[in-house]
């Protein structure tokens, strides 16, 4: 046995890294630069989606309506667009409208104290509704050819936009999460709300800023979405919901609060990627993708249950 | 505890008894026998499945697999009909199989939550994933027709009783037998035990895995008997024909005034959330509110309930605490 212990986000990394190379061997296509290149401008959305989810979580709580505020977002900044307005106003817009969401989520959570769920799952229904009402379940279409740049261009000829802007708020949320006074008070609601509150803490402060700031990557995944499909529908990112959640638990989030690091999550979205990537080029029916998808996450929690039984056991033998 | 509870049913059944006096207003048809069975026949999968999740909320858990377990069973059916022969026997074995693969499906959750303690939200999340998938796969997306279905079945979902639809019956049977289980057996009474406190009811003796398994095991079992009432009320089987309805439910129940928390919930509540949803929806449609805005009010009602809910049972617990201090003084 070696001596070094490697913290359960390393572990994943070096799952990640596995993948990544059985993948490139053994799937002729993995490796190619097309391939890498479709599956780094996938990326971004969904993993800020995921960074999202994942800081709600941290606090023991789950936002069911995060891909449609993304979606109201998205419909807002198209509106601003399609009716003449520049692309910076129309990006302004669209934040302020997710903030909006985020601000109201926020209200009913942390001033009524209702639990997250069901908020959300009120939220969802209702944010679904409105954009319904607005778009009348129609697609908006047709952007300045700038506005596309965001998420088709590249940074430097080589590196995609949208991966560039992904990568500088996963560092604003690890710097958020771990420097910050608010992000340390999101880990102490998360693991015990009641000594947070005893110690001085103004948690419903602390709560409302945790669904603004789901609410703006919300955002921001929203405008690269609608800048790289070039139209915006009600069920923008939709598929990402359930997903989110699974990469945020992958991650090593822990579903009840109080834990849940950036890079794990990162390196579960990782994951996703290659697999649902590989399976596709080896020409697996994209529904088994999802059976996939739904068994590793089963799995490895499983298998942390056993490994966390045997070092009990363990423990308890060495005592 | 008893008088609280029975308040707060009473509230949501005001809340019905307004809208529906608003909506007989608004449109004639609103108060026709016809339109009642319509509501209550066209309701009857959501009403099934909001009665299993409701024993998992009042646990104090939750579960978003069910519309992707019926569906799957719903499937299985559609399988079958294609090699069962014409006849009664086809019908009495499809209620005893349908059940079952329901029953195996649910305990897959409970056995993930109880044994391996993986939260519910992530098991039931994955497993969603694991149903809607294989669904998926092994049909493509299609449709199974009713032109593959044994004529029996056929003749079984046209069945009315007095002039009532025989999925109305199963609807109430189902609510019955839930009700009696809950009130009067050991296990029922065990699963509010556990809602309303795990740690205690440990302590008293209630196995707390065994109780979790039943109340996902029931749930795959009532996703079965689902499946048969979809099956027969849509005379198709469409593989994307649930999906998204486990939030309908979850909706329901809440509304019904079942709490997430756990230890508050019960039937007659559930059958009202289930009520009030439908008649808002039929009400709409009844109205000619553009479809669109259903969503809308629908979000609104569910937003303000759990608000308002939880405005309430704050109250309640702060007087509450308020006699605690006054006795130890």
């Amino acid at each position: 046995m070696t001596n070094i212990k490697l913290s359960k986000e390393s572990v994943l990394g070096l799952i990640a890294l596995a993948i990544f190379v059985g993948l490139s061997l053994f799937t002729p296509g993995f490796l190619s630069s097309g391939n890498i290149n479709s599956m780094m401008f996938q990326l971004p959305e969904f993993g800020l989606i995921a960074l999202g989810m994942m800081v709600v979580i941290i606090t023991g709580g789950i936002d069911l309506s995060i891909t449609y505020i993304a979606a109201f977002s998205g419909v807002g900044a198209a509106l601003m667009m399609t009716n003449g307005f520049g692309i910076f106003p129309a990006i302004i817009v669209g934040i302020i409208f997710a903030l909006a969401c985020g601000a109201f989520n926020g209200v009913v959570v942390s001033k009524i104290g209702v639990p997250p769920i069901l908020v959300t799952l009120g939220t969802m229904v209702l944010f679904e509704g409105v954009i319904l009402a607005i778009t009348n379940g129609n697609a908006i279409s047709g952007f300045p050819d700038a506005y596309s740049l965001i998420g088709n261009g590249y940074y430097l000829g080589i590196v995609p936009f949208s991966l560039v802007i992904f990568f500088v708020f996963t560092i604003i949320t690890g710097l958020l999460l771990n420097k910050s006074t608010w992000g340390r008070r999101v880990y102490m609601y998360g693991s015990n709300d009641l000594a947070t509150l005893f110690s001085g803490v103004k948690n419903s402060k602390v709560l409302m800023k945790v669904y603004l700031y789901a609410s703006l990557l919300a955002a921001v995944s929203a405008i690269i979405m609608t800048s790289r499909y070039n139209s915006v529908k009600v069920d923008l990112g939709s598929s990402y919901l359930l997903q989110s959640v699974a990469a945020a638990v992958l991650g090593g989030t822990n579903i009840h609060g109080g834990y849940g690091k950036v890079m794990g999550t990162i390196y579960a979205v990782l994951i996703f990627q290659f697999i649902r990537n590989g399976l596709n080029l080896m020409g697996v029916h994209s529904s088994l993708v999802d059976v996939v998808i739904g068994a590793i996450l089963i799995a490895v929690l499983t298998l942390n249950f056993f490994s966390d039984k045997l070092s009990r056991q363990k423990a308890k033998a060495a005592s | 505890m008893k008088a609280l509870l029975k308040q707060k049913e009473f509230s949501v059944l005001a809340i019905v008894i307004i809208i529906c006096v608003i909506l007989s207003f608004v449109s004639p048809v609103f108060l026709t026998v016809g339109n009642w069975m319509d509501i209550l026949e066209g309701n009857t999968v959501i009403g099934i499945l909001a009665i299993g999740m409701t024993l998992i909320i009042i646990t104090s858990d939750i579960d978003v697999s069910v519309a992707a377990l019926t569906t799957a069973v719903a499937v299985s059916i559609g399988f079958m009909f294609q090699y069962l022969p014409d006849s009664w026997f086809s019908v009495v074995l499809i209620f005893l199989i349908a059940p079952l693969i329901g029953m195996l499906l649910g305990a897959f959750n409970g056995i993930l939550v109880s044994k391996i303690q993986i939260p519910a939200i992530v098991v039931t999340l994955g497993t969603l994933n694991i149903f809607s998938g294989l669904v998926l796969y092994f049909t493509n997306g299609n449709y199974i027709n009713s032109t593959q279905f044994p004529q029996s079945f056929m003749a079984f979902s046209n069945i009315e009783i007095l002039g009532i639809p025989i999925l109305i019956y199963l609807f109430a049977l189902v609510a019955v037998s839930t009700w009696f289980i809950l009130k009067y057996t050991l296990i029922g009474r065990s699963v509010l035990a556990i809602g309303g406190n795990a740690q205690s009811s440990t302590r008293v003796g209630i196995n707390f895995k065994k109780v979790k398994m039943f109340v996902f095991t029931y749930m795959g079992f009532l996703g079965g008997v689902a499946a048969i009432a979809q099956t027969s009320y849509t005379t198709a089987v469409d593989p994307n024909g649930l999906m998204g309805l486990e939030l309908t439910v979850i909706a329901a129940v809440v509304l019904g005034g079942a709490n997430i928390h756990g230890g508050r919930g019960s039937i007659p509540g559930t059958l009202l959330g289930v009520l009030l949803l439908a008649i808002m929806q039929n009400g709409m449609i009844l109205a000619r509110i553009d479809t669109f805005w259903q969503n809308v009010v629908t979000g609104a009602i569910i937003v303000i309930a759990v608000s308002y809910d939880e405005i309430n049972h704050r109250r309640n617990q702060a007087k509450l605490a308020n006699i605690d201090v006054k006795e130890a003084s």
